[in-house]
């Protein structure tokens, strides 16, 4: 007997090693724990053995069981693993080969700097105010400070579609729209297309502006010029230098033109900036009494300030543009950039 | 305007160099667009040349041989020059010498003439634009000066950009006043003294005023016996340097002095004025001027002239007539100086479309307090250059004196409003470094200020803040942030819902276009637009830039169209744009502005890229469907409908108009051949236009939950077989209609024409998910559901359940 299962143990772990598949192991485990299979006939065998034999051979057997088990578990697992391993081999593919992407669009890159420029005043508390793109002459100039005949309004080439009404050469007029109807305090600023008559590689005759208007008892130039250096600072980094020149416009007194150190050569002096290292972005200045008068507003009870930028021109500045025209065309090859 | 920087510094001296006065004047308020040396790059190998003799060229008639004295030498130059004379002095260019064109002057044969230089004309001598003959230089330089120090070249020129409220800077006088400001140095103002040798001039000519809101000055002086001819070298330099042609010392007089002290002045010859005398009135009815540039002039009653007893003479304060200028044969001279109204200058030098330099400075504001000074000092000029005797006193009418303006100034309120800390005593020193008189306001802390008259932007207290900032300087105000009170903003919901429209379509693969408010006057033809249709009522611009940019959008198509074919034109092989903008409709009164309205627009044309794994395929309706279908979708516009339209821009198998309810949304479709031919798009090309203020008013404006369902769906698919003129939209309506409220949702899966399927019908597919929300339901039930679908179906449409043979 001992012969026996010694035997039969050698010959199930062969079959049980060289099976080559996951059913080849199955017939193998078949063979031996099946009914009519090998370890059962040997187990049928010790009711002809003496009682006292039985139970020392029964425990070979049981023995030999657990471990013909391990075995196929063991081998099992080989074959599973070994399969998976060639399914995976067969299933790869040629990881160069491009994704399939997602057709996004993108917003104008004019579009992209508002966002950005409009983020920055949000977070300084100011709100989007908009007015109308056709303008009379009263809000254009008037309200603002420019009377009919004044030398200023040759600062602006105007568009005109009636004796009073005109494309609006700024967004200022908004200025006053919204004085109108608010009382102080008031922070808004005021995206919004303006017109020229002017065409050439650095004007066009339409471009888009973002005005600012701060009103409170309080506002001194000295904010303005705070405020002003924040925003150049987020909008083109923490290096960036401000200066504020003297100007004028009729509806701010004190005035400024404001230049920021030349993105192109970090201030160094460039063709760009002319040699300056300074790039001029935008003009500003403390509201003027007279446009505080024209809106009903007591210039002794508020102060407030104002600017207004050119986004076309700071999205040249951010994009690195250097003809206003692009923005225009609309070419494909020029919009999937950003 | 175009300064000399030793003129300048003649008259403040300050060790400062040129890119440090630049910098100054920059930060005072006096932008520079432009420093630059006078010097083109000329040396001492070019000088002052003296013709001596002038022969025939004996080999060329146009060409003559000069003898010319190099000072040390004589020379002998071949020159074709028209003005080439015995005595003239011009700049004679040695062997060596490189001339700002690049060429390099050599002795060398001209036509069998040895020529040892050349004469040069002040464009070839990079001074200036004259290239008509040789530069006429001062006949008080001495032959063989270099011509560096005779043009004074050792110089930088400054270009200021002058802002339209500072007349006042318009000078070199106002300039240096600025730095002397600014530094705290004194300007040294040309000492004024006229010898005054001749009879009175109350004796030799009058000035009568009938216009004194138009004219509230007039000064005159007479100069008896003047000697007409160049100017004096030191004289053409400094207008050289400004950019100004000399052109006599009378003439170069007024202009030193429009110079030097910013007053426009002009001189007549006194013996073309008819009775001597002058008359400051409107022109009549039909009367004309030809003035100096050569140019007749039509005027009106609206226009100041200056006259003489019997006709205009100079258009006032714009430019003097041919009938009275000062010439070489001119004796004696009546010189103007005056003040006119600046409005009245500005609207007839617009009118006339002229602008000269004595227009530009009085429609800005001229000093009246400078008129008699200003007569003076050109007055002592002509003395100097041309000789004569000056007639004894002015004519001065004045019959509405200028009062200068008070203010009463608070320093503390500079401070406030500055948000600096500057002591009164500070402020006040500015203010008087500026001409400006301060006196004391007694224990008020204020000061009354006087202005002085050369500053017509100077009225009110603010404006003496800005003086204060300007020159205690904008980079010493501290840098702040407002700690005033403020409301929280606000977000305007057509403005967020704009920005969703925005991002939706940029989802959906298209990119932001942005075009101008105008389309081509032949647009709407070519988009066949009929010629009643609405769009066809377009705001026009009255002076556009051409005949194409005067027309204002009521539609975005054309622009996008454009687009694409500016786009095919460069060979640009895929086109997805959209436009979110305004379109403008005039309103039905003319006098009240057009509405604005936002519209949105998009246009697909080409092959899109394509991934190399799926199928060939062109664009479609279907595409451009879709994304209007997933703009709807976004932003929640609860139910819409397509109905076929017939407009004349679309394809009319292959458009449609999108409705919510009684509201027209828009418009989607392939465009119509034609369309696509008159915009030269070859191929299909697709375009949507929606109203988005439409949008908004149908769009869901808040979003609520619905619960998520509890009990599982049962899904069932259902193809049915059509006549290919039922709309697919009509089948699912009817299902929707048909169906028990379990039926949650249902949507087209396949469309199938074919092999199988009868000739003239269609297999249309659709899953069906059924629901109930209290309970999960039973097969027997949404089998019945099924049955009552497939009844209607087959009696309204006549459908028939495909495969169910």
């Amino acid at each position: 007997m001992e012969a026996q299962i010694q035997q039969l143990r050698e010959e199930a772990l062969h079959a049980v090693e060289s099976a080559a598949t996951l059913q080849e192991l199955e017939s193998v485990r078949v063979k031996l724990f099946g009914k009519k299979g090998s370890l059962s006939l040997l187990r049928r065998e010790l009711a002809h053995l003496p009682k006292s034999e039985r139970p020392r051979y029964g425990a070979l057997l049981t023995e030999l069981q657990r471990s013909l088990e391990a075995a196929l578990s063991r081998r099992r697992e080989e074959l599973r693993s070994a399969e998976l391993q060639r399914r995976l081999q067969a299933e790869a593919v040629d990881v160069t080969l491009p994704g399939r992407r997602r057709l996004l669009g993108r917003p104008h890159p004019i579009t992209q700097t508002l966002q950005r420029m409009l983020e920055i005043f949000h977070g300084l508390g100011y709100e989007v105010a908009e007015g109308p793109e056709i303008e009379t002459e009263w809000y254009n100039f008037d309200a603002l400070n420019t009377p009919a005949h004044h030398p200023a309004r040759d600062m602006h080439d105007t568009f005109y579609l009636s004796d009073e009404l005109l494309l609006r050469t700024h967004t200022s007029p908004v200025q006053a729209r919204v004085m109108e109807q608010r009382k102080p305090p008031i922070r808004i600023v005021v995206p919004g297309r303006v017109y020229r008559r002017d065409s050439d590689i650095s004007h066009s005759p339409m471009f888009h502006q973002l005005e600012g208007l701060l009103v409170d008892r309080s506002a001194r130039f000295s904010d303005l010029k705070g405020t002003l250096a924040a925003f150049a600072r987020q909008m083109f980094g923490e290096q960036t230098r401000v200066r504020f020149r003297p100007s004028f416009f009729p509806f701010t007194e004190p005035s400024a033109e404001v230049d920021i150190t030349c993105v192109f050569c970090n201030g160094e002096g460039c063709r760009v900036c002319k040699q300056s290292g300074w790039l001029e972005v935008l003009g500003c200045g403390s509201v003027d009494p007279e446009v505080f008068k024209a809106v009903g507003y007591d210039p002794q009870e508020v102060r407030g300030f104002a600017f207004g930028m050119g986004v076309d021109r700071m999205a040249m500045l951010l994009f690195r543009i250097d003809d206003i025209r692009l923005f225009f065309e609309n070419d494909m090859r020029f919009l999937t950039q950003f | 305007m175009q300064i000399s920087l030793s003129w300048l510094l003649e008259l403040i001296p300050l060790d400062r160099t040129a890119e440090q006065i630049a910098d100054d004047l920059t930060m005072l308020g006096l932008e520079i667009e432009e420093l630059r040396p006078r010097n083109p790059g000329l040396d001492d190998r070019v000088v002052v040349g003296r013709i001596e003799r002038v022969r025939p060229h004996p080999g060329a008639q146009r060409l003559q041989v000069c003898l010319v004295n190099a000072g040390s030498r004589s020379v002998e130059v071949v020159c074709g020059a028209p003005n080439v004379r015995v005595g003239l002095l011009a700049p004679l260019a040695t062997p060596g010498a490189r001339l700002p064109n690049g060429m390099v002057v050599q002795e060398m044969p001209v036509r069998g003439v040895v020529s040892q230089g050349v004469l040069c004309s002040a464009r070839e001598l990079g001074v200036g634009t004259d290239a008509e003959g040789l530069m006429e230089l001062a006949p008080d330089l001495a032959p063989g000066t270099s011509i560096v120090q005779a043009l004074g070249l050792d110089d930088v020129v400054l270009t200021l950009s002058i802002t339209p409220n500072r007349p006042d800077c318009l000078s070199m006088l106002g300039v240096a006043r600025e730095l002397s400001a600014l530094h705290r140095v004194p300007v040294k103002k040309p000492e004024i003294l006229v010898p005054e040798e001749g009879p009175p001039v109350e004796s030799v000519t009058s000035v009568t005023i009938e216009e004194p809101d138009l004219c509230p000055r007039y000064a005159a002086r007479v100069i008896q016996g003047v000697q007409v001819g160049p100017s004096a070298a030191w004289v053409q330099r400094r207008l050289l340097a400004a950019g100004l042609r000399p052109i006599n010392n009378v003439v170069d007089a007024t202009n030193y002095v429009l110079l030097e002290m910013g007053h426009p002045l002009h001189a007549f010859d006194y013996h073309l004025l008819a009775e001597h005398r002058i008359v400051v009135r409107r022109a009549d009815v039909e009367e004309g001027i030809v003035t100096l540039d050569g140019v007749s002039r039509h005027l009106n009653t609206e226009m100041l002239v200056i006259a003489d007893a019997e006709k205009p003479v100079a258009l006032a304060g714009i430019m003097g007539g041919e009938n009275s200028e000062v010439g070489p044969n001119t004796r004696d001279v009546l010189l103007e100086s005056a003040y006119f109204n600046p409005v009245s200058i500005r609207r007839t030098a617009k009118a006339l479309g002229m602008q000269t330099e004595a227009s530009y400075r009085f429609e800005r504001g001229a000093d009246p307090e400078g008129v008699v000074p200003a007569l003076n000092r050109v007055a002592q000029l002509i003395h100097q250059l041309a000789g004569g005797r000056v007639c004894r006193g002015v004519v001065d009418r004045y019959p509405q004196p200028v009062r200068p303006v008070r203010v009463l100034f608070r320093p503390p309120i500079a401070n406030e409003v500055l948000g600096t800390e500057i002591p009164a005593s500070e402020q006040r020193t500015i203010l008087t470094g500026l001409e400006f008189q301060v006196e004391e306001v007694p224990d008020q802390g204020a000061f009354w200020v006087t202005v002085p008259t050369f500053r017509p932007d100077v009225t009110r207290e603010i404006d003496l803040v800005e003086e204060i900032g300007r020159v205690y300087g904008y980079a010493r105000i501290p840098t702040t942030l407002p700690v005033g009170e403020y409301a929280a903003p606000v977000v305007d919901p057509f403005w967020r819902f704009r920005e969703e429209v925005a991002r939706t379509l940029e989802a959906c693969g298209l990119y932001e276009a942005c075009n101008y408010a105008w389309i081509p006057e032949d647009a709407l033809d070519r988009l066949r637009v009929p010629p009643d249709d609405p769009l066809r009522r377009q705001a026009v611009i009255l002076n556009p830039l051409s005949s194409d940019s005067a027309r204002l959008r009521t539609t975005l198509l054309p622009s996008l169209l454009l687009n694409v074919q500016e786009n095919h034109r460069h060979q640009v092989s895929w086109v997805a744009l959209y436009e979110l903008q305004k379109v403008f409709w005039p309103r039905e009164e003319e006098d009240d502005p057009p509405e604005e309205r936002w519209s949105v627009a998009g246009a697909l044309w080409g092959e899109p890229p394509k991934h190399w794994s799926a199928a060939p395929g062109e664009l479609d309706f279907f595409d451009l469907k879709g994304v209007v279908e997933t703009l709807l979708e976004a932003l929640g516009v609860p139910s819409w409908e397509v109905r076929r339209t017939d407009r004349a821009s679309f394809h009319p198998g292959r458009s449609a108009e999108v409705w919510c309810g009684e509201t027209r949304l828009g418009v989607l479709g392939e465009a119509h051949p034609e369309v696509a031919e008159a915009y030269d798009i070859p191929g299909r090309v697709y375009l949507f236009e929606m109203d988005v203020e439409a949008l908004f008013r149908c769009a869901r404006r808040e979003k609520r939950m619905s619960p998520i369902p509890p009990f599982p769906p049962a899904m069932r698919d259902l193809a049915v077989l059509v006549d290919r003129s039922v709309p697919a939209g009509r089948v699912e309506e009817r299902i929707r209609a048909a169906a028990s409220e379990i039926l949650a949702d249902v949507w087209l899966f396949d469309v199938y024409e074919g092999e199988g399927v009868p000739e003239g019908k269609r297999s249309l597919a659709f899953r069906l998910e059924y629901r109930s929300p209290t309970r999960t339901l039973t097969d027997r039930e949404v089998d019945e559901a099924q049955e009552r679908i497939l009844a209607a179906l087959r009696e309204e449409l006549g459908a028939e359940l495909r495969g169910s043979s």
